[in-house]
């Protein structure tokens, strides 16, 4: 029996009624019956993207958990903090017990413990990571055919714009903060509507190339007589160039129809806040435009913000902040744990929520731009009362393009936060085969997720 | 300081040098056979020196449209910091999208006579003889030193790429012009050290290297022509032509630029920009008041160190300031002027003293919906006196701190200093924050907290004090505040941490500053005629490349090791 399509059908992007995007190496290949796979076997693009969100989640001493499921494997049940998961419950795996090992490096609060997930190793000082943060080498790996490598997102409203993804471990990317800015980059100048019939290359863009030729030719000169680490930031700088040259590069191709793109309306700006509904909303619209930035072929790598570590988040009217709230507020008795502070960490999870729901809600092949996708999504300390860096809350969502076998409990008993890490990169196909250092050394995903 | 007719000598001298020297002298390429350059730091410009820049180079009407990369604040300030930075992606895309924005207002119609230094025969054709001029009058400005051959030719050949290409001469140059200003040599700093040939083995930074130091040391921009005259011929190296320059340099309106931009780092009133405060509690507080307490204490600190010379001390205790209408609002003052800033001196009643007692300090260092004791505190001793604070115990239980609807903030933390896991550092980091609880998160005067009086008494290292009054009297008299200042500056000046190896230079540096009148401009540029400003470190793993195996096993230094 023959196929019910032709390559033409197929590139005006239907598909038994749903819409396809075709990243361009795979321009002469055909889905498959079910539209998850090329027809010789191979997966349609993954995304990878991090999510993290400041102060943790509420598991006490005493045994109160608040997020910890009783129950592993699949179907486990919905705990309080975790409410707003539950529409997309199978698409989001919980990983709880592990922990970060310092090999005797100090807790550094507030900072340890993403900084470990991220980077595999303990930080010696406050404000850098020891190594590059884990999505650089995914990026390398699965960035390169889209016109940004990665985005970095930061929904906090933060004193200083906060991204935890770094190449050199001292930079620190520069994120895009408002829905407006974020347009802007990802549907402003230079996009090019994959659906938009009258493509010519624009000249002047070649012209720029040029620009770049310049400042590479003059490379091996700078990098004489250079120290080690100015070289790394050196380094860091080509590095920059290049992916620049790409986005060049791939604006001279014309770019392949993509019937899940929509070019969205340039949001309105927004008043700058830093309450918990201001941040959640702020959440919610730039997922929105990241969603469609995925769906449109922009890129395939994200880190999105919620909060920051030290989250200067608030509740309107409320002089203390979440954060001080973590610190100051009693544990009940009779309950077992800290009712404000749960209730914060749960409002601070419906972001999560919402974020998920929005990926989800864009439609692609056979499944959503979630299905496509994986987000690792994590806090930086377990019970922030007393920064803990044991039990951090981990998140697996989305279906990985099929690969990742979501809707399940994992529960450890102090293993290594870096083990989760590991298993992200390995179910959007990063070749790695082990992660971190020292007691966070790991050559062991998490097998049971991996389908 | 000089006295006006040695200046006025001085400027003639400069004038004179300037005239003398080879315009566009070629920096020598590396012969063989002798010991090479090497770079001794790569410094991220940062958003003010980059826009000081522009402005110098291409003038004031250039619109800078950007959003620069987060700077980092190591060690205090951010000119350590931007010794560790490197260019992202997505900062790089900015660098590149501003470049080419300032590319088409130098060269569009109107400007283009006035910025290419030459006529090409025909304006749709490439020309390299007008190319080239172009090329290197402005590489020169833009990296702070001549061009090489090579990087002119790389320019020359994107120039003439673009100018067939698109039939339009000044097209050509617009590429060229962008790919000076996305060149790491223009985004970075880069410090370079020469063997010395006064003394064999060792390394001084060369000529060029200097002439920015003492630039954005005290104008916060790139070597005017002056300066990269008196570079070129290598006078810079002299003792008299560094003082001259130095003369130049303070006596230059400009100065108030280079002043700003170190207030502003040691201040840490970058931070300004983004405070969050909660409108619900501070309903007077917006983006236009967190603007002009920025503007406030600048206006206040250069008027006092910079255009009266005052005793750097003042700065804590004098009531003399600046407001406008918005800030007017916050102290409960008239603002009567029909300017946007008039002075005003707050009355003694008004409990504001120095500039603790600003807007900006007080609102930087507290929460979005409450003062901070504690914020206010550390900020007082790292900022003023140099005192770092430990990284919080990770472990602590805070659950006897009270809910924050009743009492004062001061009962709250005596919870803290009465657990042992917190006492140590609170009993030491709150003091000075409990002095300022007469103001709250946003600096408002208040005596009352939940209906109770507010105590500010402190005691500060066995001296008992009241008050922002009391506190701001203390670090008057303390000479640790002073000897900090000192720190910060050569700091901020050389671009690096200070060191124990240090600790002379600088208990040396503040005892010149204490007889001195504690003036800050006799104070920068007692530093930068310091040879301690231009000492060499070598960065750990430099590849001290050199083709004669003679050379290559001289004895220059070990890696990490100071020179002077």
């Amino acid at each position: 029996m023959s196929l019910p399509f032709n390559r033409r059908s197929f590139l005006r992007g239907m598909l038994n009624g749903t819409a396809v995007c075709v990243a361009l190496p795979v321009l002469n290949r055909f889905l498959n019956v079910n539209g998850s796979a090329f027809a010789d076997g191979a997966k349609l693009p993954v995304r990878f993207g991090t999510y993290f969100w400041g102060l943790g989640l509420t598991d006490t001493p005493t045994g109160g958990t608040r997020w910890v499921p009783s129950k592993t494997g699949y179907g486990y049940e919905i705990m309080p903090e975790l409410e707003s998961l539950k529409p997309i419950k199978d698409k989001v795996s919980v990983f709880s017990g592990f922990r970060v090992i310092g090999d005797g490096r100090p807790n550094l609060v507030h900072w340890s413990g993403h900084a470990s997930i991220l980077s595999g190793v303990a930080p010696a000082a406050p404000d850098r990571f020891d190594g590059p943060s884990f999505d650089s080498k995914v990026a390398d790996a699965i960035g390169g055919a889209t016109r940004f490598k990665v985005l970095d997102i930061d929904a906090s409203a933060s004193r200083q714009p906060v991204s935890y993804s770094t190449r050199t471990g001292a930079t620190f990317a520069m994120p895009e903060t408002t829905p407006l800015v974020l347009y802007t980059r990802l549907f402003g100048a230079g996009f090019q509507d994959p659906n938009s019939g009258d493509w010519k290359p624009d000249p002047s863009v070649m012209l720029r190339q040029s620009v770049l030729s310049a400042v590479k030719d003059q490379r091996e000169a700078l990098m004489a007589g250079v120290g080690k680490a100015d070289q790394v930031r050196l380094d860091q700088y080509f590095t920059s160039v290049r992916e620049m040259e790409n986005q060049l590069a791939i604006q001279l191709q014309r770019p392949e129809h993509c019937a899940a793109c929509v070019v969205p309306t340039a949001p309105r700006e927004t008043p700058r806040s830093a309450t918990v509904d201001a941040v959640r909303a702020n959440t919610k619209a730039l997922a929105k435009l990241l969603a469609m930035g995925l769906a449109c072929n922009q890129t395939r790598v994200f880190n999105f913000v919620h909060t920051a570590g030290i989250s200067e988040t608030y509740l309107a009217g409320e002089s203390k902040i979440y954060h001080q709230i973590t610190h100051d507020e009693p544990i009940d008795a009779t309950l077992g744990y800290q009712p404000e502070t749960s209730r914060l960490a749960g409002l601070v999870m419906q972001a999560f929520g919402d974020f998920l729901i929005e990926l989800d809600a864009v439609k692609e092949g056979a499944g959503t731009v979630l299905d496509n996708s994986l987000i690792m999504a994590f806090s930086d300390t377990g019970y922030a009362k007393i920064h803990s860096i044991e039990n951090i809350p981990m998140f697996l969502a989305g279906g990985a393009g099929g690969r990742h076998k979501a809707g399940q409990h994992i529960h450890t008993t102090g293993e290594s936060v870096t083990r989760v890490s590991l298993t992200a990169q390995q179910l959007v196909g990063a070749p790695v085969g082990e992660f971190g250092s020292g007691s966070m050394k790991t050559a062991r995903p998490i097998t049971e997720v991996i389908a | 300081m000089l006295t006006k007719k040695a200046r006025w000598v001085c400027g003639v001298c400069i004038g004179a040098l300037a005239f003398a020297a080879t315009p566009h002298a070629q920096t020598p390429e590396p012969t063989s056979g002798k010991a090479m350059p090497i770079k001794v730091a790569v410094l991220r410009i940062t958003e003010t020196q980059y826009r000081h820049t522009i402005a110098d180079v291409f003038g004031p009407e250039i619109k800078i449209n950007a959003r620069f990369e987060p700077e980092k604040r190591v060690e205090r300030l951010l000119a350590i910091g931007s010794a560790q930075l490197s260019v992202t992606s997505s900062g790089f895309e900015q660098y590149f999208a501003v470049a080419s924005s300032i590319s088409d207002q130098v060269l569009d119609e109107k400007q283009r006579t006035a910025s290419v230094p030459c006529k090409p025969p025909s304006p749709t054709q490439a020309d390299d003889a007008c190319a080239r001029q172009f090329i290197e009058r402005y590489g020169e400005r833009l990296l702070r030193r001549p061009l090489t051959e090579s990087e002119t030719l790389a320019r020359l050949k994107t120039a003439s790429t673009g100018a067939k290409q698109s039939g339009d001469f000044y097209a050509g140059l617009k590429l060229a012009l962008t790919s000076l200003l996305v060149a790491p040599e223009f985004l970075f700093r880069v410090e370079t050290a020469e063997p010395d040939p006064a003394n064999r083995g060792q390394y001084r930074l060369d000529a060029y290297t200097k002439a920015a130091r003492l630039s954005f040391l005290f104008w916060d921009s790139a070597p005017d022509q002056e300066l990269l005259a008196a570079a070129r011929s290598g006078v810079i190296h002299t003792k008299a032509s560094l003082n001259q320059q130095l003369t130049r340099l303070t006596s230059s309106p400009r100065f108030e630029d280079g002043a700003r931009a170190f207030f502003t780092d040691m201040l840490q009133l970058d931070g300004m920009e983004n405070v969050i405060k909660d409108p619900t509690i501070y309903p007077k507080f917006n983006q236009s008041v967190s603007y002009s307490a920025k503007e406030q204490t600048l206006k206040t600190t250069i008027d006092l160190l910079v255009h009266k010379t005052r005793d750097y001390r003042d700065l804590f205790t004098s009531n003399d300031t600046f407001i406008n209408r918005p800030l007017a609002a916050v102290y409960r003052v008239p603002f009567v002027s029909s300017s946007d800033w008039a002075p005003y001196t707050f009355p003694q009643s008004s409990e504001r003293s120095g500039i603790l007692t600003q807007v900006s300090f007080l609102s930087l260092f507290a929460h979005p919906g409450s003062s901070s004791p504690t914020k206010r505190g550390i900020g007082v001793y790292e900022i003023f006196m140099c005192l770092p604070t430990p990284n919080p115990p990770a472990d602590v239980d805070f659950s006897r701190v009270q809910d924050s609807s009743k009492g004062t903030v001061r009962g709250r933390l005596l919870d803290h200093m009465n657990n042992p896991g917190c006492a140590g550092c609170h009993m030491r980091s709150d003091p000075p924050g409990l002095a300022l609880e007469h103001f709250d998160g946003l600096g408002q005067l208040r005596t009352m907290e939940n209906g109770t009086m507010i105590d500010v008494s402190a005691d500060i290292y066995g001296v008992k004090l009241n008050g922002a009054q009391g506190l701001g009297k203390f670090l008057h008299d303390d000479p640790r505040v002073p000897a900090c200042l000192v720190r910060n500056v050569y700091a901020y000046a050389v671009g690096r941490k200070t060191e124990k190896q240090d600790v002379d230079y600088l208990f040396d540096q503040a005892k010149a500053f204490a007889s001195n009148g504690y003036r800050l401009p006799d104070l920068m540029v007692q530093i930068a005629s310091s040879p301690e400003f231009f000492r060499v470190v070598v960065p750990s793993g430099v590849q001290r490349a050199s083709s004669t195996p003679a050379a290559a096993t001289a004895p220059l230094q070990k890696p990490g090791g100071v020179f002077q």
